[in-house]
């Protein structure tokens, strides 16, 4: 069965999301509901665990469900060769190295030719996420029906022989979403901005008392006399993890201070590996590093150690849109972050957080900071309010009921 | 019309790409020339709601390009300015950037990619439900409502009017004009929406102070004396309500 089961039970979310962000815009989300009435909306994915793709789903599903719009969530079947084959092309429409043969591509078309028999695909208004299955559209599309791709990955870099499979799939939506405007390809359709949130209900997000601070962080024995500058982020060159030490190198001449860099497990990651034995060579050089390896669940430590940071730093070379940063700057912590991305549009510059764009800039600004608490203090009450206005899963559901809206519309508009 | 209560609505704004950038200022103003209203509307007017609760508005999205990424601060000021000043809608606003960039000098490129990319939106109005029957209870609704509300019924359908909103017109055609300018007022002042939206209640509620004591001198002394007390009881709440929030 390739239905999931969103769970139901413990508190509501539409309560939850209320208290956290106001009677305003829920209602606001409530009235859009209540215009997409007599609609049944399908989400398609390609896994219903591991991935921001799937944590979104499960919150997004039974959020709509709350609000009385008939939504239910189905992942498409796939072998092996197929997860193999979409590992492949989600690499390369990211730019890296990789190519597909004729029978790769044929392999993709035949297990969404598959799926689409396979699957229920029961609503008019359907929801595909990312590429692998996103040619379902060629096969179970029905007249009254309308289909929207959302695309949760950067195509800046994509390869051009990537693209051309999946180019004139898209172009039989109505509609694609994006999630930043340097990530869209030209369109034969529509295509919308929408960037992606977080959860504030989430363990990554919640709310902690110092209590249960205390005991998450005791485990990793970090020193607590000097304040914390700490990047979270996996173990990867574009997110410079070796720019961050030596900006931090640099901070030290002048600040007394504790650089922690944190991330998830590198094993299966050749590249990864190496990386993180670069960082951790030179973080014993430099000293006053403590370089963690944090397991993919570890969703309430990372929030401990953002909590207790005095300084979230995202120095990354490249980025998607970084969400880290939202995560942060919920938190009321001072961030200083490149301006890549999708982070100029988190970090409002000198407002939410500190814009940086080298090495010394970075340095630099963590000296500010570190100086002035009342500054650490402003930022991060400004930084919480933009990321309640703007970065939370409520505005997100919000801008996909919206496209839903318009596309129902426009519809019915040019049928009168 | 006159006596017919005024329905408010909200709108969520979707964001579009136009496939259009500009490296330097000559492209910039080259695009500005025939961009579409809504892509000025949203790169000028919408940081109003995308900020709606900070303290203070950041720079429109010209201006602080401009400053951030070309470091030109000559032309970020003149934009500004230019953003600043333009309360008469599109065709306005479209004049005073053109004239902010007539005479740049400036060939300072963008560097890889931190073009400026114009968006437009989508506006989608969204009946909220809320009925305003008059000037208390549109205060009521504003207060509780959704930053959006605000910002279409004062910002949004302004400025594509190029002229007044319907919810203004509708408060003068029922003798509250007083307040339809304290509200236009409001709505150009440059600040965000939260901290209007407070001020204006406030100056509301003060307006409202001597026809309701002059009122209430006419209750009988057991209503009144109820009265006072709920008025401190509230007046205590405030405060605390103030202490815990600082």
């Amino acid at each position: 069965m390739s239905r999931v089961e969103v769970r139901r039970d413990g508190p509501s979310l539409v309560d939850g999301y209320r208290a956290v962000v106001g009677d305003g815009p829920m209602q606001m989300l409530e009235t859009l509901a209540a215009r997409l009435r007599g609609h049944r909306l399908v989400m398609v994915n390609s896994t219903a665990t591991g991935g921001g793709v799937a944590e979104i789903l499960h919150r997004l599903v039974r959020l709509l469900q709350e609000l009385g719009v008939p939504t239910s969530w189905e992942v498409m079947p796939g072998d092996a060769r197929f997860h193999g084959i979409t590992k492949t092309l989600h690499n390369t429409l990211h730019g890296a190295p990789g190519t597909l043969s004729a029978d790769d591509v044929e392999w993709y078309h035949e297990t969404n030719r598959r799926a689409a028999a396979a699957l229920e695909l029961d609503g008019d208004l359907v929801f595909i996420h990312d590429p692998q299955p996103a040619a379902l559209v060629l096969h179970r599309r029905q007249p009254g029906q309308h289909w929207l791709w959302r695309c949760h990955i950067d195509l800046s870099h994509a390869d051009p022989q990537a693209w051309a499979l999946l180019e004139p799939v898209v172009g039989r939506y109505d509609a694609a979403v994006f999630s930043h405007v340097a990530f869209v390809p030209p369109l034969p359709v529509p295509a919308y901005l929408a960037p992606p949130s977080i959860d504030p209900l989430a363990e990554k997000n919640r709310e902690l008392d110092e209590r249960e601070e205390d005991e998450l962080l005791a485990p990793l024995e970090l020193p607590t006399r000097r304040p914390w500058i700490t990047q979270v982020s996996r173990y990867d060159r574009l997110k410079d993890p070796l720019g961050v030490i030596e900006a931090f190198r640099l901070v030290r001449g002048r600040e007394d201070a504790h650089l922690v860099l944190a991330g998830g497990g590198a094993d299966d990651d050749p590249e990864g590996a190496a990386v993180l034995a670069e960082v951790r060579e030179r973080a014993a050089a430099v000293g006053g590093v403590s370089v963690l390896l944090l397991p993919s669940d570890a969703h309430l430590t990372i929030n401990a150690l953002q909590r207790r940071s005095a300084i979230v730093v995202q120095k990354s070379l490249r980025e998607g849109f970084a969400l880290t940063v939202s995560e942060a700057l919920w938190k009321r912590r001072a961030v200083v972050a490149s301006a890549v991305g999708g982070i100029p549009l988190q970090i409002l510059h000198e407002r939410t957080g500190m814009l940086v764009h080298s090495i010394e800039g970075c340095a630099y600004q963590i000296t500010r900071l570190l100086r002035a608490p009342d500054l650490r203090r402003r930022l991060g009450a400004a930084g919480r309010e933009h990321v309640r206005g703007n970065f939370l899963h409520p505005r997100e559901a919000r801008d996909y009921l919206a496209v839903f809206a318009r596309l129902v519309e426009a519809a019915a508009g040019a049928l009168r | 019309m006159n006596g017919a209560p005024f329905a408010l609505s909200g709108a969520v704004h979707l964001v579009r790409p136009t496939h259009r950038v500009a490296h330097d200022l000559a492209e910039l103003r080259a695009a500005l020339v025939d961009a579409p209203i809504e892509s000025l509307f949203y790169h000028a007017v919408d940081v109003v709601l995308r900020s709606a609760s900070a303290t203070e508005l950041p720079p429109d999205d010209f201006s602080a390009w401009a400053h951030g990424v070309l470091q030109d601060g000559t032309a970020a000021e003149r934009l500004s300015f230019a953003v600043q000043g333009a309360d008469g809608g599109p065709v306005e606003l479209r004049e005073r950037l053109l004239g902010a960039l007539a005479d740049v000098r400036s060939t300072r490129r963008a560097p890889e990619g931190a073009a400026f990319v114009f968006l437009t939106s989508e506006s989608v109005p969204i009946a909220t439900g809320r009925v305003a029957e008059d000037g208390d209870s549109l205060l009521r609704h504003l207060a509780e409502a959704d930053p959006s509300v605000w910002y279409y019924h004062l910002v949004e359908q302004r400025w594509f009017a190029a002229g007044d909103a319907p919810l203004l017109e509708w408060l003068r055609a029922r003798g509250e004009a007083r307040l339809a300018e304290w509200l236009l007022e409001a709505a150009r002042s440059g600040k965000p929406i939260a901290r209007v939206r407070r001020q204006v209640l406030a100056r509301w509620r003060r307006s409202r102070l001597g026809p309701r004591l002059a009122a209430a001198a006419f209750e009988p002394e057991a209503e009144r004396r109820e009265a006072a007390h709920q008025a401190v009881a509230g007046l205590v709440r405030r405060l605390q309500r103030g202490e815990t929030a600082s």
